[in-house]
């Protein structure tokens, strides 16, 4: 079973594959490569992502473990990430470690920031918006930018709490979706827009913290369970339904706090 | 429940104040100040509020004492890029025959709780009487952020009491 370790706890083995998994999956166009997965988000059209309905949650963990399937086709020891920016570490220096730039003047670290192989027409439409200034750097061939924040503005455990604590699925979905918008806004970036949030790496470290939250909330049990009219939802493009993501254990991977030896 | 047309604004500070008046007593294990019909077609932004301080800036401290009851975040589209047409939302469909899924941009619905902010505020013995918005802008430039009244649009936003037996009020 594949362990998502917490990213300020990667070892160097840990680290090197997951490079290893995106710098390879940069080089793919097909639909086994980085650009496939990342452009199911947004750009380009069509854009599968749900959010601000009751997918939000299904969907991104379908989306995570089909991404992690396809790094894992290339490394097999490429697990996925959780970024907990509630920790002292990140609310002290933000982004994890393993997600920054190199020291280097050329960064070569591929986790800091992704190609965005987009057509001359999209990446037109999504620079004519002064608003959008800052997410790609220029050129034909643009990778993602961040700007992040103040690290001590990244949420804070007791909101995560409160999460937990939420009484009903429906309720934890939308106060965990505005803590995972706060973060996108954090990175500041590409980040910052649906449309090409997912070319940035560190898009999918943040979205394991976010299914993790889930993941808790439904080992403690506390909560209602699904709405049942919900579960025989289809979450395309992927051929699951909502059914099919309730137990991260059946689809071969948790949450590791800990892991020793 | 206030509709959005019925919101006052201020040009200067680029906020939006709502009227709703509360005059309970605090007696109340949960309160959630709920938005409905909110756009998020545009670029990410958060909406800061304030619970009777209409003179609330960008610069107003986020801190009890100028009224302050928390933030949400809404994260946007960054713009339509598809053609003509693309990004403009239908109404729901009566069908049952119709199995598509909602437009990506249906207005979204989201809550902010204040249950902490409003009790402090009744316990003082003032009454509930506005609900100020101040929105900023999240662009992937810090350096760009900015208030904006036009940043944030709803349809209704109201306020929503719940009394659980047995649970402790805060």
């Amino acid at each position: 079973m594949g362990v998502r370790k917490e990213a300020g706890t990667l070892g160097a083995g840990d680290t090197a594959a997951l490079q290893q998994a995106f710098a390879r999956a940069y080089q793919i166009r097909d639909e086994r490569g980085y650009a496939y997965f990342a452009g199911l988000h947004g750009l380009p059209l069509p854009s599968y992502c749900a959010h601000n309905t009751r997918l939000f949650l299904p969907w991104h963990r379908a989306y995570l473990y089909f991404f992690e399937r396809a790094l894992q086709d290339l490394v097999p020891a490429a697990n996925l990430t959780w970024w907990d920016w509630t920790t002292g570490r990140s609310r002290t220096e933000g982004l994890p470690a393993a997600f920054r730039r190199s020291a280097a003047r050329v960064n070569s670290n591929p986790l800091a920031a992704g190609p965005v192989p987009l057509s001359a027409e999209d990446l037109r439409r999504l620079r004519a918006d002064p608003a959008n200034r800052g997410a790609l750097s220029a050129g034909p061939a643009p990778w993602t930018l961040r700007d992040p924040d103040d690290p001590a503005e990244l949420p804070r455990a007791a909101t995560i709490a409160r999460a937990l604590a939420a009484p009903t699925f429906d309720d934890l979905s939308t106060l965990l979706e505005g803590v995972h918008s706060s973060v996108h806004g954090w990175v500041g970036g590409a980040m910052t827009l649906i449309s090409v949030a997912a070319y940035d790496p560190v898009f999918w470290a943040h979205h394991a913290m976010i299914d993790r939250i889930w993941s808790l909330w439904q080992n403690a049990g506390r909560g209602a369970p699904l709405p049942p009219e919900l579960l025989g939802r289809p979450l395309p493009p992927f051929p699951v339904t909502v059914r099919d993501m309730l137990d991260p254990a059946r689809l071969g991977y948790g949450y590791a706090v800990e892991v020793a030896g | 429940m206030a509709g959005f047309a019925d919101t006052t604004t201020d040009p200067v500070r680029q906020t939006r104040t709502s009227a709703i008046a509360y005059p309970g007593t605090g007696d109340f294990s949960r309160a959630d100040l709920v938005f409905t019909g909110v756009r998020h077609a545009g670029g990410s932004y958060e909406v800061r509020v304030f619970l009777n301080n209409p003179g609330a800036t960008v610069d107003t401290g986020r801190d009890a004492g100028d009224g302050y009851a928390g933030r949400f975040h809404v994260f946007g589209h960054g713009g339509c890029f598809g053609d003509l047409g693309h990004c403009d939302v239908p109404g729901a469909s009566d069908d049952p025959g119709d199995l598509r899924p909602p437009h990506q941009l249906t207005p979204l619905t989201t809550y902010l709780t204040v249950t902490g902010p409003l009790s402090r505020l009744l316990a003082g013995g003032t009454a509930l009487a506005t609900v100020t918005m101040l929105a900023v802008s999240l662009p992937p430039r810090r350096a760009d952020r900015a208030p904006g009244l036009d940043l944030f649009v709803f349809d209704h936003i109201d306020l929503r009491i719940y009394r659980t037996p047995g649970a402790t009020p805060p």
